[in-house]
């Protein structure tokens, strides 16, 4: 329940990669088949002559280089730039803030409750329990709403949905005390933890 | 290793179109949440983000813009280049199917097609992760296809009365397969098993719904 972007992602990775397949379709051609190399080296010398005439008429007064080499550097710079605020975007989507909200009451102000208080409650609330790995809980921005995500790893053998009926009794317990319902997700996931740990033989 | 539960990810080779959002109302609705934003939330944590592809990605785009920024960067101060010049690389593309020998120029295209799929399905396929869904009240709840796969290897080794090395259990999407290993001369009533596992997934009610195959191997386990 991050915040990565997930439409952009596929697009982008589709784009780079249906181009890989071209140049690669391409390269496999001009090694293989001849025809496709005179075409290529007829078609390409044209659109290299078009450049270099760009760059011819470009120059810089009274030098030999041509202006275009900073527009490069700069549409490079561009990119790069664009490149690492998109790993930038992966995985985000973390909060400080479980509520945040105008107090209805008489006093004047807001009323404020960080991520850590359902955090620790409910990490302590679990933390004893001899059916369970490990456990972590975050808070995530979710649609410009703060939700939590409770990431539970059990031992070899524990049934999933008991384990998720009784934190979510948990979680229930927590709306109560908080005075707001916030989304939930509960994760029952496996991990080297739980795959390598001891099966759990009371529950 | 105790009993083997084996993940199994059937988003990576099949399509099928389902109804993955659609039956989650099997939780109470009236529990607040609001059923869109829950939906949204399992639909989004049982595919996969293609983070990793993305980062590849980025960071293999980054990688050559940084080669192609100091190569232009020498060139537009005029200094000496430090690999290849951007003309001749420019000249040495244009003439390519010379200067370069087939068989490199070859593989290298083999290389640059892989790549480009790996990318290209990485966008195209739905990207199933091996988890379902349970049903519950208030919060949105998945689960790793391998923990359900441990509860039910765990119910058919009491149900079967065997010891965990003997049951094997593969979960995917819409196909449970338990195998067990009976020990040798007792007896062992594939229907209980196959009830046993039943009645435990009945009660787990993971969405979307696996079927049950249950397969007894005919040799025995001696001494278990």
């Amino acid at each position: 329940m991050n915040g990565t972007p997930r439409i952009l992602n596929r697009v982008l990775i589709g784009v780079l990669g249906f181009k890989l397949l071209a140049i690669g379709v391409l390269l496999i051609l001009l090694a293989s088949v001849p025809a496709v190399g005179v075409w290529w080296q007829s078609w390409a010398a044209g659109v290299w002559s078009l450049w270099r005439d760009l760059f011819e008429r470009t120059r810089f007064p009274g030098r030999a280089e041509s202006w275009l080499w900073i527009v490069a550097v700069l549409v490079l710079l561009l990119v790069i730039g664009a490149m690492v605020a998109w790993i930038a975007q992966q995985g985000k989507g973390r909060a400080n803030l479980l509520v945040s909200e105008e107090d209805p009451g008489d006093v004047p102000g807001n009323v404020r409750i960080g991520s850590g208080v359902a955090e620790q409650a409910l990490r302590t609330a679990l933390a004893d329990r001899p059916d369970l790995a490990g456990v972590t809980v975050a808070t995530y921005e979710f649609r410009g709403e703060p939700g939590l995500r409770i990431r539970i790893q059990p031992r070899q053998g524990v049934a999933p949905h008991r384990l998720a009926a009784e934190v979510s009794a948990l979680v229930e317990a927590l709306d109560g005390a908080l005075g707001k319902r916030t989304p939930v997700l509960i994760h029952v996931a496996s991990g080297a933890r739980s795959r390598f740990g001891r099966a759990d033989r009371v529950r | 290793m105790s009993h083997a539960t084996h993940r199994n990810n059937a988003g990576r080779g099949s399509y099928v179109p389902s109804a993955s959002g659609a039956a989650l109302s099997a939780g109470d609705d009236a529990a607040g949440t609001g059923g869109a934003a829950r939906e949204e939330i399992l639909k989004r944590e049982t595919h996969s983000s293609r983070a990793v592809a993305s980062i590849i990605a980025a960071g293999l785009i980054i990688a050559l813009c940084i080669f192609a920024l100091l190569e232009t960067a020498v060139r537009a101060v005029g200094q000496e280049p430090w690999i290849v010049d951007p003309q001749t690389a420019a000249e040495q593309v244009v003439a390519l199917p010379e200067g370069v020998p087939p068989l490199l120029l070859g593989v290298l295209g083999a290389v640059l097609v892989m790549a480009g799929l790996y990318f290209f399905l990485n966008a195209v396929l739905p990207g199933r992760r091996a988890r379902h869904v349970l049903p519950d009240r208030r919060a949105a709840v998945v689960v790793d296809d391998e923990v359900i796969a441990s509860a039910l290897a765990r119910r058919t080794r009491l149900a079967a009365n065997v010891s965990q090395e003997q049951v094997m259990v593969t979960v995917s999407r819409r196909q449970v397969d338990v195998s067990v290993r009976p020990t040798s001369g007792v007896p062992l009533s594939p229907d209980a098993v196959l009830a046993a596992v039943k009645d435990e997934l009945r009660e787990m009610g993971p969405v979307p719904a696996p079927e049950v195959r249950i397969n007894v191997t005919t040799t025995g386990v001696v001494g278990a």
